[in-house]
């Protein structure tokens, strides 16, 4: 089976004021396949949120170079005119943000915002449509909709947004949801009922998920597969119990060991020296090289090629397998 | 004797005034809160938004003045200190705060921001002080030559490291720590939690660790405090609260946390509903309305904090009826010994390269 939406060799680059080309992604490859949910982890600026932003079509045009092909359903989104893009936005393909205050408009009823939303892609009339949006938010789980849907979104706390976020997301049934850490600025019984949720609609809607996020819990427990993000490249990539159990990157290695945990108490958290290299001018070699402790020279010379480690896993480190380097 | 004392605790802040100024509505940020920590230990404060755990940190230190209740720091009353000795207790207990990028002044270099705390309460004459600095910034993990930088030039992980020194500047004895990691990537986080930790064994320090991360919380707390609206609801040693976790609030909480282990094998407990305003708290137990296990009493009595021969304290009528917390524990994952084996490469190279446990690699700023 084909999948809904494949990413090949995608790079963007931002052209600064001063001249400056900042490789924000380099030759990313990502597909993701009807009903599943892929997670994007990575430290910030790793270009996750780029990529998620280079799908929907909302980086700007002046300033930004992107190459390659994203093609969904079809169509290849780096080619296709505004216009359709337009009608594919927030129908087929929908985003939730992570601040969901910033991401409603103060000024206009959730319910306005939401019923905007399914008259722009599915027309009808106005009392169908708000029909639709407390069905919405009754599916999320908004405890009287029929009132709260004449309210405005400063009345509503941060949970009830990010759901009405969500509800808004899924107004016209999209095949592809991306949601960019959709929980990171909820509190943890609100991020718990938030995943509960984007499994429940999952399941019932059999769309396909990009999850964004930091959190490797997260991840682990909504995702079937994941792809780390290191310096605007895919490090690794594998089906979550593969990842967690036998990481092939020294990058998701120490990300693993560095998140303490309630599983396990360890009396020294895993810590990665160094930063981030600049991505005006991205090292020659592997590019995280400087902070990996098992570098060769061989690693800061020419940037490594991914290697398969088992079906459906990959890895971009030319010292895989790991395992072989402690046994 | 114990380094701090709180009595009842208690700070109401006025949310709506009549039009003569009459307070007429209050958010009972804090409602009674009593706890002890020790010299040289950590205490952690958890719970959600607005459950009232800054609060607690601020009227601890006096930032805010509390309604009632008493603070006493080493012997001494703080409530009934005057200003010069409020001043010579601040040299004693420091705060760090959530956001480096907010908390240290932009228009100041590092020297300046470190030198400040000497000058103010004349620790070290000024012709050793830049001595000083140099030496406080060793201690965080910071290159001395840095000291002429200012903020901006570093990145999230070095600002809190400088936030640090600069608490650690008047050689306290408390520090609170307000979140210090919720604003960090995961891997600084850890280099700033082991930094604390090795402050703590190397300076005696104790610190009382705000977060609403119970995964960080378990990594560094001695014991635990865990609040819901204003009040504590469940305190304990942190090894006991996290092998048997009492308090349906605290159990909600442990298992809200995502593992990082794909099919874990737990029960959730995933709470329905809103967390209630702290305006208008519901009456008896603050938890009846999220609470699986609620029955009549607790809508309309609330239970007093009862601690049990092992200092294991509880806020619930029915604390003795609950099922086990079995099911809901995390069973342990540790990493398979060859993973183990891989991540401890990541901690090698690190003690290593300096003493404070932190690569001064990670020292240089973002801008050269």
């Amino acid at each position: 089976m084909s999948p809904l939406i494949e990413i090949r060799d995608l790079r963007i680059r931002f052209h600064g004021d001063d001249g400056r080309i900042t490789h924000a992604v380099d030759s990313v490859d990502l597909s993701v396949a009807n009903g599943a949910t892929l997670g994007l982890v990575g430290e910030s600026g790793c270009g996750k949120s780029v990529t998620s932003l280079a799908i929907m079509g909302l980086l700007p045009k002046q300033t930004t170079e992107i190459t390659g092909a994203i093609r969904f359903d079809g169509f290849d989104l780096l080619k296709t005119p505004d216009q359709t893009l337009r009608d594919l936005r927030g129908n087929r393909l929908a985003m939730i943000f992570q601040e969901p205050m910033t991401s409603l408009n103060p000024s206009f009823t959730i319910g306005d915002q939401i019923i905007e939303t399914i008259l722009r892609h599915r027309g009808g009339s106005r009392k169908s449509a708000r029909e639709r949006a407390i069905e919405l938010l009754r599916r999320v789980h908004i405890p009287s909709p029929e009132r709260r849907i004449d309210e405005y979104p400063h009345k509503l706390s941060g949970g009830m947004r990010q759901r009405v976020m969500i509800a808004m997301a899924l107004a016209c049934d999209p095949q592809l949801l991306i949601a960019d850490e959709p929980t990171t600025a909820l509190d943890v019984t609100l991020q718990a009922q938030i995943l509960e949720l984007m499994r429940e609609l999952k399941a019932a809607s059999g769309a396909a998920i990009i999850l964004i996020t930091h959190d490797l819990g997260v991840v682990a427990e909504v995702c079937d597969e994941v792809a780390v993000m290191y310096a605007g490249e895919i490090v690794e990539r594998a089906p979550v119990e593969e990842l967690f159990s036998v990481p092939q990157h020294p990058y998701t290695i120490g990300l693993l060991g560095s998140i303490p945990r309630l599983d396990h108490r360890a009396e020294q958290l895993a810590t990665i020296e160094g930063m981030v290299p600049n991505m005006a001018q991205p090292p020659a070699g592997c590019r995280f090289a400087a902070r990996c402790p098992f570098v060769l020279e061989a690693c800061t010379k020419a940037p490594p090629p991914l290697i398969a480690v088992s079906p459906g896993h990959v890895s971009r480190c030319i010292r895989t397998p790991l395992e072989l380097l402690v046994s | 004797m114990a380094l701090l004392e709180v009595n009842g605790l208690v700070k109401h802040f006025v949310a709506e005034r009549s039009l003569l100024g009459r307070a007429r509505a209050h958010v009972k940020a804090v409602d009674g809160v009593s706890f002890s920590l020790e010299a040289g230990k950590t205490l952690a404060l958890v719970g959600e938004s607005g459950c009232g755990k800054s609060t607690v940190s601020r009227l601890v230190l006096r930032l805010i003045e509390p309604d009632a209740g008493s603070v006493q720091f080493d012997g001494r009353d703080l409530l009934s200190l005057d200003a010069d000795a409020l001043r010579k207790f601040r040299r004693e207990a420091q705060i760090i705060f959530q956001d480096p990028y907010a908390s240290l002044n932009p228009r100041m270099t590092v020297a300046q921001i470190l030198t400040e705390p000497l000058a103010l309460h004349d620790l070290v004459p000024p012709a050793q002080r830049r001595e000083r600095v140099a030496e406080i910034l060793r201690l965080v993990g910071l290159e001395p030559r840095l000291a002429r930088r200012y903020p901006h030039e570093f990145s999230g992980g070095q600002r809190q490291r400088i936030a640090i020194a600069r608490a650690l500047a008047v050689q306290p004895k408390l520090i609170i720590c307000d979140e210090p990691v919720s604003a960090l990537d995961v891997s600084i986080r850890s280099q700033i939690l082991n930094l604390l930790r090795e402050l703590q064994d190397r300076l005696g320090l104790a610190y009382i660790f705000v977060s609403h991360d119970l995964a960080v919380v378990k990594h560094i707390a001695d014991r635990v405090a865990v609040m819901n609206l204003g009040c504590i609801v469940e305190e304990a040693d942190a090894d006991k609260l996290f092998a048997q976790p009492r308090h349906p609030y605290s159990r909600a909480l442990l298992s809200a946390i995502p593992l990082p282990q794909p099919h874990a094998k737990r029960a959730k407990v995933v709470l329905q509903g809103e967390i209630p305003s702290a305006l208008n708290p519901p009456s008896g137990c603050r938890f009846h309305t999220r609470c699986p296990f609620v029955i009549d009493r607790c809508r309309a009595e609330a239970p007093a904090l009862v601690a049990d021969g092992a200092g294991h304290a509880t806020a619930c009528h029915r604390v003795s009826e609950l099922p086990s917390a079995d099911t809901i524990l995390p069973a342990t994952a540790g990493f398979s010994p060859a993973l183990a084996k891989l991540v401890a490469a990541f901690s090698r190279k690190t003690e290593g390269a300096n003493p404070a446990g932190v690569g001064i690699q990670s020292a240089r700023p973002t801008t050269t």
